[in-house]
C-alpha cells in the first residue's frame, strides 16, 4: 500500500512541472514522495528546485501592484507637499506614464479599500503624514476622495470649488483626502466628483453612523 | 426545508472538500443572513482584489468585477453544492467575470509596451537592487497573458494546488502545469538577467 507509484513519463519533466506545488506544499503525498525521490537522485533537478524557491519567494514578496510604487509614491508625496506649500505652488511634473498611473491607482484603491473596511473613523486623521498645517482641524469630513496621481493643483482647486467642498484632512496614507461638503449637496457633489476624470474614487463618509 | 437546512445537510456530505468554517459561514449566507454575507465579503475582498488586480491590470475594473463576483455569490448561493472548496467556487466566478470583462474591452490582454522601470534615482530607504528586481519582475508578469498570470498568482500568492487552479480556470490540469512552466521560464529569464546586470 505504501509503495510509491512511479512516474508515468519522464521523471525530469514531471518533477519540473510539479515543482511550484512542491515548494508551496500543495502536492498530494504520493506526488510529493515521487518528486522528492527523484530530487534526491538528480542534481539537475535539485538545482532547479533551488531556483524555483528563489522565484516563488520573489514573486510572493511583490507588493500589490507596487513594484513601481515607491518611486511614484515619493513623487506623489513631493507633489502634494509642493501643492500645499505657499512658496512653491506649481503643478506636479508630468512624469507618470499611463502604466505607472494605473498601478499607482490600483495601489491607492487597494489601500483605501483596506482603510475604509478596517475603520472608517473620519474625525481621526488616518495618516501620520500631514502637509496641511499644524493646527488640528475640528471639522468633520463627510466625503473621501482620491485624485489621479498626476492631477494638477489647479484642477483640484476647481473641483473643490465646484462641489463647494472644503479640505478637512489628507493626504492620508492612501493619498485620499477627506472633504466637507454641505450635507444637502453631498449627493450632487459626489456625483460631480465621480464624473470627473481627475477623480479616481469619491465615497460618502458618515461619522455619526460610526459613533 | 429552509435554505439553512439545506446547507447544513450539505455540510455533512461534503466535509472533505469544504472547510467547516466555510460551511458554517456559507450556511448563514444561504439563509439570506446579510451580516454573514458582509463577513464573507470582508473575508474575500482582499484576496479577490489582489487576484483581480494581477489578472486584469486595470484598477478601474477591479471593484466592478469584484462586486459582480460577490453579488453572484449572494444571489446564486443555492448553486454552491460543496463539491469544491468555497474559495475555489468563488475564485472560479471571479475568473469567469474577469475574463468576460477583458473580452468586453476588446483590447490586447498583454502589455506590449511595458514601462515599469522606476526612476534611476536611488531611494535612500530602499535598496536599489531590490527595487529594480521587483520592477523587472512586475514588468515580466505584465508581459504574460492573463491566463498565465492567473496561474502564477493562484500558485504563488494564493498557494493553491494545480487541481484547484484547473477547477477555477475550467481547464485540464496539464494545461495548468504547462502554463506554469512557461510562465516560470519567462520570469526566471527576466530575473536572472536582472540579477546578472546588478550583482
Amino acid at each position: 500500500m505504501g509503495r510509491i507509484l512511479p512516474f508515468t513519463g519522464d521523471p525530469h519533466r514531471e518533477t519540473r512541472d510539479l515543482m511550484p506545488w512542491l515548494v508551496s506544499g500543495r502536492l498530494d503525498p504520493d506526488e510529493q514522495a515521487r518528486v522528492e525521490a527523484h530530487l534526491a537522485a538528480c542534481q539537475e533537478c535539485s538545482r532547479e528546485l533551488a531556483a524555483e524557491r528563489e522565484l516563488a519567494g520573489a514573486v510572493a514578496e511583490l507588493p500589490i501592484a507596487t513594484g513601481i510604487g515607491w518611486a511614484a509614491m515619493r513623487d506623489r508625496l513631493d507633489a502634494a507637499a509642493r501643492q500645499t506649500s505657499p512658496t512653491a505652488l506649481q503643478p506636479a511634473r508630468p512624469r507618470f506614464t499611463l502604466r505607472q498611473i494605473g498601478l499607482f491607482m490600483a495601489a491607492q484603491a487597494a489601500l483605501l479599500a483596506a482603510a475604509i473596511s478596517i475603520t472608517a473613523r473620519v474625525a481621526t486623521p488616518v495618516a501620520p503624514y500631514h502637509a496641511l498645517g499644524a493646527a488640528p482641524s475640528t471639522a468633520v469630513g463627510n466625503v473621501i476622495v482620491v485624485f489621479r496621481p498626476d492631477v494638477r493643483e489647479s484642477e483640484m482647486r476647481r473641483l473643490l470649488k465646484g462641489s463647494e467642498a472644503r479640505l478637512v484632512d489628507g493626504p492620508t496614507a492612501a493619498n485620499a483626502y477627506v472633504l466637507r461638503v454641505p450635507q444637502a449637496e453631498r449627493a450632487a457633489a459626489l456625483s460631480q466628483l465621480r464624473n470627473d476624470a481627475a477623480v479616481v474614487l469619491a465615497e460618502p463618509l458618515d461619522a455619526a453612523a460610526l459613533q | 426545508m429552509s435554505d439553512g437546512g439545506v446547507a447544513h445537510r450539505q455540510a455533512g456530505e461534503i466535509g472533505v472538500t469544504a472547510t467547516p468554517e466555510d460551511l458554517r459561514l456559507f450556511a448563514r449566507v444561504r439563509a439570506r443572513d446579510r451580516d454573514a454575507f458582509e463577513a464573507l465579503y470582508r473575508l474575500y475582498h482582499p484576496r479577490l482584489a489582489r487576484f483581480l488586480l494581477n489578472l486584469l491590470h486595470r484598477p478601474q475594473l477591479v471593484e466592478e468585477v469584484l462586486n459582480d463576483t460577490l453579488f453572484v455569490v449572494w444571489e446564486r448561493s443555492d448553486t454552491f453544492r460543496g463539491a469544491s472548496k468555497l474559495s475555489t467556487w468563488i475564485f472560479a466566478i471571479a475568473y469567469r467575470k474577469a475574463m468576460k470583462a477583458l473580452r468586453r474591452l476588446d483590447e490586447p490582454v498583454e502589455d506590449a509596451d511595458v514601462d515599469l522601470r522606476p526612476s534611476n534615482e536611488a531611494a535612500p530607504d530602499e535598496p536599489l537592487n531590490q527595487r529594480r528586481a521587483q520592477a523587472a519582475l512586475l514588468a515580466a508578469l505584465a508581459r504574460l497573458s492573463a491566463d498565465h498570470r492567473a496561474v502564477v498568482d493562484l500558485t504563488y500568492f494564493h498557494e493553491m494546488g494545480y487541481r484547484e487552479i484547473a477547477e477555477i480556470m475550467n481547464c485540464p490540469v496539464d494545461t495548468v502545469k504547462t502554463r506554469m512552466f512557461h510562465a516560470r521560464r519567462h520570469l526566471r529569464r527576466i530575473m536572472d538577467g536582472e540579477l546578472a546586470d546588478w550583482l
